[in-house]
This record gives structure tokens, C-alpha cells and sequence, in this order.
């Protein structure tokens, strides 16, 4: 290394620390404003991804076969035609994990004290276990085992609502096939609760061919759940069966669940976003602050260009000096937020009231930010002192040196 | 023949422009040779800082021609004169010679770090520098710990570590008690004498200019006398 940048390096850095209160100020500054917003992206994307997780894993899968008109009207006609031919067509199919065939109605429900609608999907309860996680949330009696005749599972919320217990039995009235009115009388087998507020109050579920039968449509479905392996193929895959099946309608999850894409998409830019904006306000204050400290020595500075110190090196040492408290203030940031987002991203975030639930997002948010983000973050800090340093050290140089030098 | 000059002004001026145009220096004519210890004097406001940044090409003539050893200043650019500075001229100001984050040793070995000067030439140059202005105690003080009068030395150090034509010294005592003054001029007379060193230093306290061999006198930025004792 050239003995002049070494020195001006060591200059700058031993001026940094010349004014200790105000360059701590500077390095807390920029790693609590780096902390803060990268702790705010993990937050938001944790939640969305958590919401994007229940979304797939117990709403929608990855993607949905359904009669063209189903989704618009729901009646028990509106079958999947060839649902066996299909369904065999996607079980040989490498990228499919599994598919569940769901019968699907929306009944009234009665209870002894309260009538309602709901939705209530017919299952294979052994297959759908290896396409959604419903299984897992049943926290009284048990996952259609114990009753044999029209068992029917609810959520919590729904068994609260219609005051209904275990073993309790409730009415479902619904219009079959030929739209004639008909009534099965179902046994609460289970009691779940997915967090998902909105997913709870909606869905029941009972065993496929006792809702088959009341509908009247033999072995028909109404809904084919597809699970993929891979996360990012959901769009490729649900297109290619689209196109396949033209008299189908075939969509992805982003597409069945409203706002999705638009949230996914936000999500790529939000950190960019809120980074952004606190390294702007960043820039700004970190530029006024070496401002202020070209400006108290402007004597040692012209009298070190008086002596011949060149602009060109005057300019690097006031560079140095904004670029170092960035490179502190940068990394503690960073690791600051690192260590909150680890954190958090393992205990999580509760975040007590039930509204958030209401929504479809959970209570406890795991915090969750990629290797790209902090890789872009810690660049975007990079041009921010980089950029704070310019205006300063070109202050500095355009200081007349006999000026400078007459306050002596 | 011609004769050769460290410093050679012609018809050198002045003129700050304003509501009333100052003079600050006025067509001066001025030869300085090698291994001269000359004192510029006059009353404040006579034109002597003008002269001596105008001389040490910190200053732009209004009009008139400055050499040093026979190099044209006048044209030069900013990063031109920065480097003439370097490698040409010490200075010694009249306060904030120091760069406050280093210490006396650094701060004389500043000037060879800029010339880009081997680490063991700078080691040992420096080192006889602050021996002959008598701090080599205080190799490792920070400016903060040295005396005024030991800073000024510093400086004395700092602006002769760059092997420099001659040394510009403006008004280098003005700050320092008597004690102090004496002893700088002391350590810069045996510095001119035993080195063959050129001083040209302002001053308006008399006992200092007792002590320079040639008196060049200010007044309204006209020489009105040149002695040589
Ligand atoms: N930047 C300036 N603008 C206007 N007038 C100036 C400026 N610098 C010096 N002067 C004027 O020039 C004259 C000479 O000043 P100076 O060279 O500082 O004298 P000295 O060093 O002998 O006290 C003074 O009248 C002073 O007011
Ligand atoms: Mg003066």
C-alpha cells in the first residue's frame, strides 16, 4: 500500500474519534435505522410468508381443478367430468407431490341452538392429510376416528358460535343434484383450530361419500386440491394442466386467493422500500453531520492544503472519514438485526389480540428475512455512504486555502 | 551575468477588489537569495501576509511576476502550485500548523508521507529534525501537550523535513511569550547558519527583528526600506 493512503487512512480515522459524542451519535444512528427497517421487512415477510404457508399448506394447495362454473355458483352439478382420468394423470406426474378429489357443498347448518351457513368439503381423510395440515390442528376428540356414521369435524370458532360439542350432532340441510332439498344429520367427530380466523369460521368437514351420497352425484368431486414439490412451480404446472384441460378451469393458488399476487409481488420490494427510505433520512443527517465537521476545521484543512497536502488526497481523507462511521454504523446494524430476526424467527412475535387472526394472518409472527436481502441491504448501505461522503469532501476541497488560512 | 535568486518579485500587486479597492501590496520589486534570514516588517495591515502568500504561492498577484529559483508561478494551476508547495516551500503560520490526531513525530514526518519519501529516510530525518529544535522528548506528545512554543518548533520541523528552498514565516512569535519567541529564532538564526538554511519571516516585534540580517520594511504595501546589517 502507498505510504500516502495509509496515512491519510489513519488521519481519518483518529479524526473520526475527535469528536466521540458526535460520530457515536452517527454509528447508533445508522445501526438503529438499519435495524429497524431490516427488522420491519423480516417482520412483514415473515407474516406474509406465514399467511402464503397457510394459504397453501390448508387453504388452497398449489393449485385447484374445478368445473368452470363451480367457483361462481357452487351447485352440486358442476362436477369434474373425467376427475378419475385427471387425477391418474397427475399421480404420474413427477412435480406433483399429491392431489386430493374434494366434494364440495354449502349447506345450512343447525344446531340445537343456532342455524348458519357454512362450507363443508367432503375428504378422503387418509389422503388429505398428505396435501393439507388439517390433521394437525384438531385439538378436541379426534381426526375422524370414533364415529362411523356421518362424522363431521369443526373449528373451534364454529363449535363456540353453535355452542356444539364432541359427540354433538348437527343438521346440515342442503339442495342435491336435481335441486331437491335434503338433510343429513352428522356427529361433531373433532374440534380444530388453524389460527386462521377467517379459514375457521368458513369450513367443516366430513368424509367424502356421505356428502356424495346426500348430493346425489355418485363418486363425482367438485375439487381437485394439487400439492406440489416444488413452491415455484405452482404457475408453470397449473398453466400446463390449463392447457390440457380446456373445459376446466385450472388456477393457481395466487390466483384463487384474492390479493395474493399483488402481496407476493410487494413483498419482493418492500425491504428495497423501507431500507430505502431510512437510508435516504440516513444520508441526509450523516451528510449534515461531516458537513459540520468540515466546517469547524476549516483552518487544519486549508493549512493542510497550504503546506501541500493535494485536493485529491484531501478529498479521500474526508471520504475515509464518512465512509468509516458508515462501515461501523452498517455492520452493527446488520448484525443487530440479524441477531433480532434469529431471534424472533425462532420464538416469534406475539402479537396478543385476535384481529390480526380475523384477516387470515396468525398471532405469532416468526420473523424471516433471505440471504438476498441482507446481500442487498448491505450494498444499498454501500452506496448510502458512499454517497454521503461525495458532498462534504468536495466542500472540503473547494475551500481557498489563503482563505482558510487568514482566520488563523 | 544574471544573478540567481531564490525568490525573485517583480512589479508584484495586490488589489482586493470592494466598494474601496485595498493595495494590499504595491508594485513591489523584491530579490531574495540563498541563505538569507530576512525579516519583513511593518504595522499591521501593511501588506506583509499578502507578500509572503503571494511569494509561497498561496496568493495570486494581481499583477507583477513571482519566481522561485527561476520557476514562473504565475501560470500554474491549483494542483500545480499544491505540488510546487510540496516539494519547494515550508511554512511556518502563525498558529494551527499541527494536525491535532498526530503526534510531534508524525506531524514532522507529514510533509515526507505527502513526498512520498522511504520509511528509513523519513525515520531518520525526522528524528534529527525534532533533535535540532530540541524535542526529542516529545516525539510521541499530541499538540494538545505541547507548549505554543513547542508546537511552533514542530512546525519548524514539518516545514524543513521537505528539504524546502526557503521557509515563508508569518508572523511565527505572535503568539508565544518572549521566552518562547526568543528560542524560536534562536533555533531558526543557528538553523540558517549551520544548515544554510532561507528564512523569510514577518514580524512586528521589535526584539525579533534585532535579530534578522536583512529588514524589509512595509508600509501601505510599499517597500520603504531594505537593510541589510
Ligand atoms: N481577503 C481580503 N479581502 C480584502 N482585503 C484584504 C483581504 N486580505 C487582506 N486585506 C487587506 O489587505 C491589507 C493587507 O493585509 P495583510 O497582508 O494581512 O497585512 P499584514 O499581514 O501586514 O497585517 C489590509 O488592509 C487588509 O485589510
Ligand atoms: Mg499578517
Amino acid at each position: 500500500m502507498p505510504c500516502g493512503v495509509k496515512m491519510i487512512g489513519k488521519i481519518a480515522w483518529k479524526n473520526i474519534w475527535r469528536n466521540k459524542v458526535r460520530s457515536a451519535v452517527v454509528i447508533i444512528a445508522i445501526a438503529i435505522g438499519l435495524w429497524a427497517g431490516m427488522f420491519a421487512s423480516a417482520f412483514v415477510v415473515g407474516m406474509m410468508n406465514q399467511k402464503i404457508d397457510s394459504v397453501i399448506n390448508l387453504e388452497l394447495s398449489h393449485f385447484q381443478v374445478h368445473h368452470p362454473s363451480f367457483q361462481d355458483e357452487m351447485l352440486p352439478k358442476f362436477v369434474i367430468p373425467n376427475s378419475e382420468e385427471i387425477i391418474q394423470k397427475m399421480n404420474n406426474n413427477e412435480a406433483i407431490k399429491n392431489t386430493s378429489p374434494r366434494v364440495v357443498a354449502m349447506p345450512m347448518i343447525n344446531s340445537a341452538n343456532y342455524s348458519g351457513m357454512l362450507k363443508v368439503t367432503g375428504i378422503d381423510p387418509e389422503n388429505e392429510k398428505r396435501v393439507t395440515d388439517l390433521h394437525e390442528f384438531v385439538l378436541e376428540g379426534k381426526y375422524f376416528e370414533g364415529i362411523k356414521r356421518n362424522p363431521i369435524l369443526l373449528s373451534k370458532k364454529t363449535a363456540e358460535k353453535y355452542k356444539i360439542k364432541i359427540r354433538s350432532k348437527v343438521v346440515l340441510t342442503l339442495q342435491d343434484k336435481q335441486g331437491e332439498i335434503t338433510a343429513g344429520a352428522f356427529r361433531v367427530v373433532g374440534i380444530y383450530d388453524s389460527k386462521n380466523g377467517m379459514y375457521d369460521e368458513m369450513n367443516a368437514f366430513v368424509l367424502a361419500p356421505d356428502l356424495q351420497k346426500l348430493l346425489d352425484i355418485n363418486h363425482d368431486v367438485h375439487e381437485i386440491a394439487v400439492l406440489l414439490n416444488e413452491h415455484d412451480l405452482a404457475e408453470s404446472v397449473a398453466t400446463q394442466y390449463q392447457e390440457e384441460f380446456p373445459n376446466l378451469e385450472i388456477k393457481s393458488w395466487m390466483d384463487l386467493a384474492s390479493g395474493m399476487r399483488f402481496m407476493v409481488e410487494a413483498m419482493d420490494v418492500y425491504t428495497f422500500f423501507i431500507v430505502g427510505i431510512i437510508l435516504v433520512a440516513l444520508l441526509f443527517s450523516i451528510i449534515n453531520t461531516m458537513l459540520m465537521a468540515v466546517l469547524e476545521r476549516v483552518r487544519e484543512i486549508g493549512m493542510l492544503m497550504a503546506v501541500g497536502m493535494s485536493k485529491l488526497r484531501v478529498f479521500k481523507m474526508i471520504m475515509l472519514e464518512t465512509l468509516f462511521l458508515c462501515l461501523i454504523g452498517g455492520p452493527l446494524g446488520l448484525l443487530l438485526a440479524w441477531i433480532c430476526i434469529q431471534y424472533f424467527g425462532r420464538y416469534g412475535i406475539d402479537l396478543g389480540g385476535a384481529s390480526y387472526s380475523d384477516y387470515g394472518f396468525t398471532n405469532l409472527v416468526y420473523t424471516q428475512l433471505d440471504m438476498m436481502s441482507y446481500i442487498s441491504v448491505t450494498l444499498m448501505v454501500l452506496g448510502m455512504a458512499i454517497l454521503a461522503a461525495i458532498y462534504p469532501a468536495v466542500k472540503a476541497i473547494n475551500l481557498i486555502p489563503v482563505e482558510a488560512i487568514r482566520k488563523i | 551575468m544574471k544573478k540567481n535568486y531564490v525568490i525573485e518579485a517583480e512589479n508584484l500587486s495586490k488589489i482586493y477588489a470592494g466598494v474601496v479597492p485595498v493595495k494590499a501590496v504595491d508594485e513591489v520589486n523584491l530579490q531574495i537569495q540563498d541563505n538569507e534570514f530576512t525579516a519583513i516588517v511593518g504595522p499591521s495591515g501593511s501588506g506583509k501576509s499578502t507578500l509572503l502568500n503571494m511569494i509561497g504561492g498561496l496568493d495570486r498577484p494581481t499583477s507583477g511576476t513571482i519566481k522561485v529559483n527561476d520557476i514562473l508561478l504565475n501560470g500554474m494551476t491549483d494542483n500545480q502550485l499544491i505540488n510546487f508547495r510540496l516539494h519547494h516551500i515550508g511554512f511556518v503560520f502563525q498558529s494551527f500548523n499541527l494536525i491535532p490526531v498526530l503526534t510531534a513525530k508524525e506531524n514532522a514526518e507529514f510533509i515526507m508521507l505527502l513526498q512520498k519519501v522511504p520509511l528509513q529516510q523519513r525515520e531518520k530525518r525526522v528524528m534529527s529534525l525534532l533533535k535540532e529544535v530540541g524535542l526529542d522528548d516529545k516525539l510521541d506528545s499530541r499538540p494538545s501537550q505541547l507548549s505554543g512554543g513547542q508546537q511552533q518548533r514542530v512546525a519548524v520541523a514539518r516545514a524543513l523535513a521537505s528539504k524546502p528552498d526557503f521557509v515563508l514565516a508569518d508572523e511565527p512569535t505572535a503568539n508565544l511569550d518572549s521566552k518562547s519567541a526568543f528560542n524560536l529564532l534562536d533555533i531558526m538564526a543557528r538553523l540558517n547558519q549551520e544548515e544554510g538554511i532561507t528564512f523569510i519571516f514577518s514580524t512586528h516585534d521589535q526584539r525579533v527583528i534585532d535579530r534578522a540580517r536583512r529588514v524589509i520594511t512595509l508600509e501601505d504595501g510599499k517597500i520603504v526600506s531594505d537593510e541589510i546589517r
